[in-house]
């Protein structure tokens, strides 16, 4: 009965997302605040229904109940207590279901923090998230049902993925549905503005903070997916350029666009038309992305559904949304008109051409993502666009990006000249001038040493900007301070990602028992292998001794396990540190004593998570800048 | 309470949740759009400043930068409609909500839900029949409906779960004389005998298996059952076989296959260090002279057994140097390369003969490789391959 519950808990928050969108409208159009304000209560209770459902789903899968389809189909008597719970959002039904939650709790958060808004905004905002809301809410119940019901009710359930089997699986999704979704709050601020013609301070400088929110989350999650994917999938990699990482990547780089467009559209009212293509491409490349998960479309382990009907339902929905904002967009264009003027050497100029290379990057990606899948649906051939496209495409837009990054806080707003920028920071070129010959001189690989570069210029120029801000008295933000880490963290990123690519040690071997073998200056010996036995699994567990230079420095208890789906599945071992990873991935038996094996030896790897955590935190730290918390009065 | 009562409850909260509202407006901040962009227009004046005083604008800008704030925010008060907002009596709103809230929540439920699932929990909404009330129906219905097999069937499950062992046989025993060729029947009416005999075995129990089984040879459950029957009889090798048999019936995924994993090793340490019966396949491997010609003695000849479908890794294997290799190797479980994964639990096996320079898992391009047709493992076979 819990289930049927459940099930029209979330035919009520439905109704209440369709009330939330009427009721408001019907206020406004008749100019009566109670009707308009009955917004945020609708809410509440949507969200309410909504979180009931998902408790009750998640119940579902604590207490076995088998009768739900979904529960049978991802969990079983046997998955621990912990994957039970995370393994609502394992699948299709249920991550869906999540998604619809973060957006209820994401409009919920608006209504509640946006108390600096006019009610008129907010109930404007509150009714396109409601939108929004009916969309996804309409996907659950009508394609996605987590609620459905088995006829004959199995004894036992099926596994769980065992990928999914992991402390990843309960993290990794929340924090990039937070991102994906967090990204419908700025769309709705840009919406709302454009059917009230009213594209004015007021919705650029408190839409902001939310972006910079949705980018934090965004960043987190792709941070954690990347560093779930490296530890989990054991191969060692880190980033695949597969498609579905891409449907991630590239709202992140349209919303990294977005912040920084933002911040100029809010200060000196200049950029409207590109901030709110910007806000609307964002949530709509977040919607391609689900579109190209949930249809079948791709295959990978992210990719939950292969079914026509979802897929079209999405393709409907996102055409709908992205359709009728730009069709807004191109009615309210005319009020957009901004007299603000400046120079071609001036901070606006600066962080337009960063966007411009930002939205570039992306399109590359958007290419290359997006041109296979083309080709292979019209029977042109099947082509596979990997490491080499991206690396020859992607990368040199994003290198003079990186460069331009840290000069544009140094230049002034509207008009600068190049003898003022030169004269600022002559000496600090010079000193980054002779720190890269150093580094020349002692490594001996371009991409490297490209790298290393970036990463001198990037910190150099932060820090002199933080020690010049810490001279003049009074003029440290948060906001500042943020911008800070995120520059760093892309410095840390780049570093540590092509130190890792370049100088990184992969290794396929066989391995005799106590026979050592020297891989990238460490000693390996294989101890053992012994049978495992787990929960729900059975395998191999091998034993790795590894030396440097004579004294041991780690037990590695690499795992081969075979789950009782009989989906095999490797447990790498790793020696983690800052400077370099050493990874242990067991392979097969060979003949007696003999296994294979796959040991990686990863430099700075550690560095490419610790700047994406860098770049997450900078962006929680802008977002509760005191400018974001100005008192405005009634 | 029944799920009609939970769902009125349900849109009675949500209707009074509205009204409340309705009449109870939340509180509304009083700001207004134009005092919000005063109130910004001014902040931005102050943030101009400040950059000013930090340097990062000159003063000739910062003057035109002023205006520019100043014009924006007039360009914005004057877009700000003079519109009165009012409070009107929403009695309308109200009759609404109490209409179109329980027609819309429970229409839509209706639906979206297949009717022989919600025909039941809506048209039933007393308790749940107990077991014994159950019982009752049936042994009613079975008054006018005697040779209605499955309903006997029933009557002999609800009377095993009631615990009145005796009634469950009778029930299952007149199944059985009306359908005896039923496999599901044969498999639940020898579980539950087996159950009623303190887990042991009776002629009639194996009878029953056996019927199952000559069904359907490869019937998982009747499978499961001779492999219990097995093990009574001290038969480890005839039991592990069996349920091997049954693992390998049984669809990847499906959910007994736990609880078979589980048997099977625990089975491993009942049996302990005993040999267990294995299958085999014998392989007899002809070189040409031309090819011991062309190759190092040093090379590795390697044997081995790959499935038909699936992953290419090797199941069972043997690596030897070519100067050691006599001709002929046997190939069992205990040369499986995965524990779980023996030779014996494969029905079909293709045999692939490979000499290589490294003796190497992946193929090498020096390699020469030969493979043989599709085997049966069962047959324990005798293969003959030659490498030309």
């Amino acid at each position: 009965m819990l289930i049927e519950i459940g099930h029209f808990a979330l035919v009520l928050a439905l109704v209440f997302a369709v009330l939330q969108v009427v009721l408001p409208t019907i206020g406004i159009i008749k100019h009566d605040t109670t009707l308009s304000g009955l917004s945020r209560s609708l809410l509440l209770m949507q969200f309410f229904w909504i979180l009931i459902a998902f408790v009750i789903l998640m119940n579902a899968f604590v207490v076995d109940d088998f009768s739900v389809k979904y529960v049978a189909s991802n969990s079983n008597t046997q998955l621990p207590s912990i994957f039970k719970m995370s393994a609502v959002w394992g699948a299709h039904e249920g991550s869906l279901l999540l998604w619809a939650l973060i957006l209820a709790a994401w409009s919920v958060a608006v209504s509640i923090f946006s108390r600096r808004l006019p009610a008129e905004v907010l109930n404007h905002i509150l009714i396109i998230l409601g939108l929004i809301s009916i969309g996804f809410l309409l996907f659950l119940l009508l394609t996605s049902n987590p609620f459905e019901r088995l006829d004959i009710v199995p004894v036992q359930g099926r596994e769980l993925n065992p990928l999914l089997q992991d402390f990843g699986l309960i993290i990794h999704p929340p924090m990039l549905y937070m991102g994906y979704v967090g990204l419908a709050v700025p769309f709705a601020f840009v919406l709302s503005s454009l059917i009230r013609g009213q594209l004015d301070s007021t919705w650029l400088r408190w839409s902001r903070p939310w972006a910079l929110m949705a980018w934090a989350f965004l960043t987190f999650g792709i941070t954690l997916g990347s560093w779930w994917a490296y530890y989990e999938l054991g191969w060692g990699g880190w980033w695949f350029w597969d498609p579905v990482e891409n449907a991630s990547f590239m709202p992140w780089l349209v919303a990294t666009a977005l912040v920084h467009s933002l911040s100029v559209s809010e200060k000196r009212g200049a950029f409207k038309h590109w901030t709110v293509l910007l806000a609307i491409s964002g949530f709509s490349l977040s919607l391609l992305g689900t579109f190209l998960v949930r249809s079948g479309i791709l295959t990978s382990v992210h990719s939950f559904a292969a079914d026509p009907a979802r897929g079209l339902f999405i393709l409907v929905f996102l055409v709908i949304v992205i359709g009728g904002s730009l069709a807004l967009y191109a009615w309210r264009a005319s009020l957009m008109q901004s007299n603000n003027t400046f120079s071609l050497l001036s901070r606006e100029s600066g962080l337009l051409v960063n966007n411009i290379l930002l939205v570039a990057a992306m399109l590359s990606v958007f290419l290359g993502t997006l041109y296979p899948l083309l080709l292979d649906a019209l029977d042109l051939g099947k082509i596979s666009v990997g490491a080499p496209y991206f690396s020859a495409v992607f990368v040199p837009i994003m290198i003079p990006a990186v460069l331009a990054m840290v000069i544009i806080p140094f230049l002034r707003w509207k008009k600068d000249t190049t003898q003022r920028l030169t004269g600022l920071l002559k000496w600090a070129w010079v000193g980054v001038g002779l720190l890269f010959i150093v580094s020349a001189l002692l490594v001996d690989n371009i991409s490297v040493l490209l790298a290393v570069f970036l990463f001198i210029w990037i910190v150099a120029h932060s820090l002199i900007l933080l020690f010049q801000r810490l001279r003049q008295k009074g003029s440290m933000s948060l906001a500042f301070i943020g911008m800070i880490f995120a520059h760093i963290g892309i410095a840390v990123f780049l570093l540590g990602a092509t130190v890792t690519t370049q100088y990184g040690v992969e290794k396929d071997i066989k391995m005799d028992i106590d026979k050592p073998i020297t891989i990238a200056g460490y000693d390996f010996i294989l101890k053992s292998v012994t049978p495992l036995s787990g929960q729900n699994y059975q395998g191999n567990k091998g034993h790795v001794e590894v030396y440097f230079e004579r004294e041991k420095i780690a037990d590695l208890r690499p795992e081969k396990r075979q789950y009782v789906t009989g989906m095999p599945m490797t447990e790498a071992a790793i020696d983690r540190s800052l400077y370099r990873d050493i990874y242990i991935a067991l392979g097969e038996s060979l003949e007696d004593d003999s296994w294979s094996l796959r040991i990686y030896y990863k430099p700075l790897i550690r560095w490419i998570w610790l700047g994406g955590l860098l770049i997450a935190l900078g962006a929680l730290l802008a977002t509760f800048d005191r400018r974001y918390r100005l008192r405005v009065k009634g | 309470m029944s799920l009609y009562l939970w769902f009125a409850l349900m849109v009675i909260t949500s209707s009074i949740w509205i009204i409340w509202f309705l009449y109870r407006p939340l509180k509304s901040n009083k700001i207004n759009l134009e005092s919000s962009n005063i109130t910004l227009g001014k902040q931005k004046l102050l943030e101009l400043e400040q950059d000013l005083h930090q340097n990062l604008i000159d003063e000739e800008q910062f003057n035109q930068a002023k205006e520019e704030i100043s014009t924006t925010l007039a360009i914005e008060l004057q877009q700000v409609g003079n519109i009165q907002n009012n409070t009107n009596n929403n009695t309308w709103v109200l009759i609404l909500i109490l209409v179109l809230l329980p027609l819309m929540s429970v229409g839509i439920y209706q639906y979206l839900t297949p009717k022989n699932n919600i025909v039941q929990p809506l048209e039933s909404p007393k308790k749940p029949l107990s077991l014994g009330q159950s019982a009752e129906n049936i042994v009613q219905y079975l008054q006018t409906n005697e040779h209605d097999a499955q309903a006997w069937k029933i009557l002999g499950l609800t009377y095993f779960e009631l615990g009145r062992l005796d009634l469950s046989i009778d029930a299952y025993e007149k199944s059985y004389q009306i359908n005896p060729k039923d496999l599901r029947l044969l498999v639940e009416y020898a579980s539950m005998m087996i159950s009623a005999n303190d887990s042991q075995f009776s002629e009639q129990s194996v009878k029953l298996i056996k019927q199952a089984l000559e069904i359907d040879p490869n019937a998982p459950e009747a499978l499961y059952l001779a492999g219990m029957f097995a093990v009574s009889q001290r038969d480890f090798n005839l039991a592990k076989g069996l349920w091997q048999r049954a693992l390998n019936a049984m669809p990847k995924g499906s959910i007994d296959r736990v609880a078979l994993v589980n048997i099977l090793s625990e089975l491993k340490t009942v049996e302990g260090s005993k040999e267990m019966p294995e299958h085999s396949i014998s392989v007899y491997v002809d070189v040409s002279d031309e090819v011991l010609k062309s190759r190092s003695s040093e090379d590795f000849i390697m044997i081995y057994v790959k499935a038909v479908k699936g992953r290419p890794m090797p199941i069972a294997i043997k690596k030897i140097k070519l100067k050691d290799f006599t001709g002929q190797v046997v190939l069992t479980d205990q040369d499986s390369v995965i524990q779980g994964n023996q030779l014996s639990r494969h029905d079909q096996v293709i045999t692939v003969v490979r000499i290589s320079a490294t003796g190497s898992a992946m193929r090498g391009a020096s390699d020469i490789q030969v493979l043989s047709k599709v085997i049966n493992v069962a047959d324990n076979p005798f293969i003959h391959l030659s490498v030309k």
